[in-house]
């Protein structure tokens, strides 16, 4: 008896998503040390990508008022990502970094050799302050 | 106050007195998929249903439009100290998958990044796609 696929989407029953070497399609290219393309940021200054041979671990530098800012490194899920050409296509990376006072939902994922981070950042405090997306550029360092 | 940060530009005070929602308007609307020949979303709805904004997906199945059903969001506005919303989140539990939605307007177009997340044993691996939409105006 063959079993039916559940779906919500055409795109659900893409024959790519059978193939496992997708989630880590051209990791290569996402891991290592970004820089971001704004030197007047007052986000995020830096993150750095690794694979310790299990998964994604993402570090990020915050610019600080008198010093960076190290941010708790943080694993990543990881994603195929079929939005690019095929020869572009590199994974994209889910992770959620949690502050206590704050909690930044992200995704990071390159677009022509530039990586992207889009936050979703929510204050757990009683600051007042909004919850508010931001989206920054990063080129490669090393 | 002394405010905690992340980041420089998360220090920022606000008048407590002055606290007021973040104002969801621009994210209101019928939202079309600017690719025709889309395999995944067809068209987001966000209405403000008792004050809240809901969202109601409709996407591409392989006969006819796939109702999603409607859903709350999270609405988040351009930085820690504006009330002006431009982005959202949420998400759909399908049981045999689940699908996080995160939304943002930029230049007029709501840009929508898809995470699908199977938890079934078909195999399939977890995937990210992002999409355009533009807003229904009905003004030309």
């Amino acid at each position: 008896m063959t079993k039916s696929i559940e779906f919500k989407q055409s795109s659900h029953l893409n024959p790519e998503l059978l193939d496992p070497a997708a989630r880590n399609s051209n990791a290569d290219k996402i891991i290592g040390r970004w820089v971001n393309t704004n030197s007047d940021t007052r986000g995020i200054a830096e993150i750095i990508i690794e694979h310790d041979g299990e998964g994604f671990r993402i570090g990020v530098i915050g610019v600080g008022a008198d010093e960076p800012i190290e941010w708790p490194a943080t694993k990543a899920k990881a994603l195929a990502n079929l939005e690019e050409e095929a020869g572009q296509r590199a994974l994209a990376l889910a992770a959620t970094f949690d502050f206590g006072f704050m909690r930044a939902e992200t995704h990071i994922r390159l677009n022509k050799g530039v990586l992207v981070i889009v936050e979703f950042n929510t204050f757990h405090d009683d600051s007042g302050r909004m919850s508010y997306v931001n989206r920054e550029f990063f080129y490669r360092k090393g | 106050m002394r405010v905690r940060f992340a980041q420089l530009c998360d220090r920022v005070e606000i008048d407590a007195a002055a606290e007021r929602p973040i104002d969801h308007s621009a994210l209101l609307g019928v939202w079309v998929n600017s690719n025709p020949e889309t395999k995944g979303i067809a068209r987001l709805a966000i209405a403000e249903v008792d004050g809240k904004p809901k969202l109601e997906v409709q996407a591409i199945g392989p006969d006819s439009l796939i109702n999603w059903g409607a859903t709350d969001i999270t609405v988040f506005a351009s930085s820690p100290s504006s009330r002006k919303g431009v982005g959202f989140t949420c998400r759909y539990d399908f049981g045999f998958a689940e699908t996080r939605l995160q939304g943002m307007i930029l230049k007029g177009l709501a840009v929508l990044s898809q995470f699908h997340i199977f938890k079934d044993d078909s195999q399939r691996v977890d995937y990210f796609v992002r999409e355009y939409f533009a807003l229904e105006h009905g003004l030309y």
